[in-house]
């Protein structure tokens, strides 16, 4: 028998599919289930979250509440007169149907930002007080964070986090923020970040608790007309990056509080004296 | 901003991984079809333990060896497969370089020592890299036989 070479031209071992048909193959099934899955649990989230109990909420908002100084770039003040009045202030503002004990943490921080943290925890930076020009104003964005905690949007927050941060280190093998504290990226990436249809859930449940303390809306939005006027002021970014600002925001809670019959004239009332030193 | 950067940049990653991967696939299986023809002359055969060997002179071991690693685009390709299971077609590619590249390196040792014939060809594979976490490992591909002349 003699030896014939023979070219062999056909590709067996090489499937026709092109790598881009293939990924996207593969990214249609992966992707379309576990959008699937996502939606299927964000629906179990919201059903769940308004049955957890308050003790619950608390464990999950106290074991939380240091990565939320460090969102906001800041470490508690204790001895500071402001906080008395601070607190005072919030528990005014609370809905008399909500049990949950609320605790003020006041920090000192660059940042100018407010945050509600789920377990009835409310965050203020003393950067944010600097801007802040009458208790009006303070008043309405305390209460909007009530208004957060009321709808419970972080406990929403932290549960997508979750799942999306499950998925994330199910595709890439770490997770997101390449952290041991699963938890803290979870905060970092959602929870502060709400929907817009949240956000003007809190702006109205917050314009509700300001007519409820004070009779009338007047001067609440006083802080919201500014900062819209100067837009461009670098340093409250932050709380728009947060809260995301629109100029119909302004506009729908003066339409809603019309619906309402809610008065948005009213006598402005001062900051106390601590403030002015 | 920064944080959409951070989320996007793995998908420049496979993209780069992709455009690179793909130029240097092309380029390897023309210079693999290339070499193919220009040592189709040398017989590779196995023979059976009850089958007399050929003559020869003189015999020596010839070895080829290949490592190729897989790029960006094929490791997250397998990534996202290893969630719902199946071939990893891309992967299919890879293994054929190398056992088509290794056997022709053999062949060409063996050429250049002026054998007539390669005798009783065996396979190794092995993956070394295996860094435990991104599944960045490479394939390795041993050949070896007997050349006679
Ligand atoms: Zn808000």
């Amino acid at each position: 028998m003699t030896y014939k070479p023979k070219e062999i031209t056909e590709e067996v071992n090489i499937s026709k599919i092109h790598p881009l048909t293939n990924l996207a193959q593969l990214l249609g099934t992966v992707v379309g289930v576990s959008l699937a899955i996502y939606i299927a649990l964000g629906l179990a989230v919201d059903a769940i979250v308004p049955r957890i109990p308050i003790e619950t909420e608390k464990a999950i908002g106290d074991s939380s509440i240091a990565s939320a100084y460090l969102l906001l770039g800041g470490t508690p003040i204790e001895n500071d007169p402001r906080i008395s009045y601070l607190q005072e202030l919030l528990n005014s503002l609370q809905d008399p149907e909500d049990k949950i004990p609320l605790t003020l943490h006041f920090l000192k921080s660059p940042i100018v930002n407010a945050a509600a943290i789920p377990g009835g925890h409310v965050l203020v930076t003393t950067a944010f007080l600097d801007e802040v020009k009458s208790e009006n104003e303070l008043a309405f964005v305390l209460a909007h964070e009530l208004g957060h905690l009321r709808n419970r949007d972080g406990l929403r927050g932290l549960g997508r986090g979750l799942v999306l941060n499950l998925g994330w280190s199910l595709v890439f093998g770490t997770s997101g923020g390449g952290d041991s504290s699963v938890v803290g990226t979870v905060i970092n990436l959602s929870s502060l970040n709400y929907s817009r249809s949240q956000e003007s859930a809190a702006d109205l449940s917050g314009l509700n608790a300001v007519i409820r303390r004070y009779g009338h809306g007047g001067h609440s939005l006083d802080l919201f007309k500014r900062l819209q006027d100067e837009e461009t002021d670098l340093k409250v970014t932050e709380y728009f990056y947060s809260h995301p600002f629109s100029e119909n925001r302004v506009k729908k809670l003066e339409k809603n509080a019309d619906k309402n019959g809610w008065s948005m004239q009213g006598e402005k009332t001062a900051l106390p004296q601590v403030f002015s030193q | 901003m920064e944080d959409l950067i951070f989320i996007l940049s793995p998908f420049f990653v496979i993209g780069f991984g992709y455009l690179i991967g793909a130029y240097f696939e092309k380029q390897h299986y023309e210079s693999i079809r290339k070499r193919e023809r220009q040592t189709l002359h040398l017989p590779v055969v196995n023979y059976g333990c009850k089958q007399p060997l050929p003559e020869a002179r003189e015999a020596r071991l010839v070895v080829g060896e290949v490592v190729i690693s897989p790029d960006a685009f094929k490791t997250f390709v397998l990534a996202l497969r290893n969630l719902v299971g199946g071939r990893v077609t891309v992967y299919e590619t890879l293994l054929d370089r190398a056992r088509r590249e290794s056997l022709l390196r053999l062949k060409e040792e063996a050429i250049a020592w002026g054998a007539t014939q390669v005798l009783n060809v065996r396979y190794e594979t092995a993956t070394i890299g295996n860094s435990s976490q991104q599944g960045v490992a490479s394939l390795e591909v041993i050949v070896y036989g007997t050349a006679i002349r």
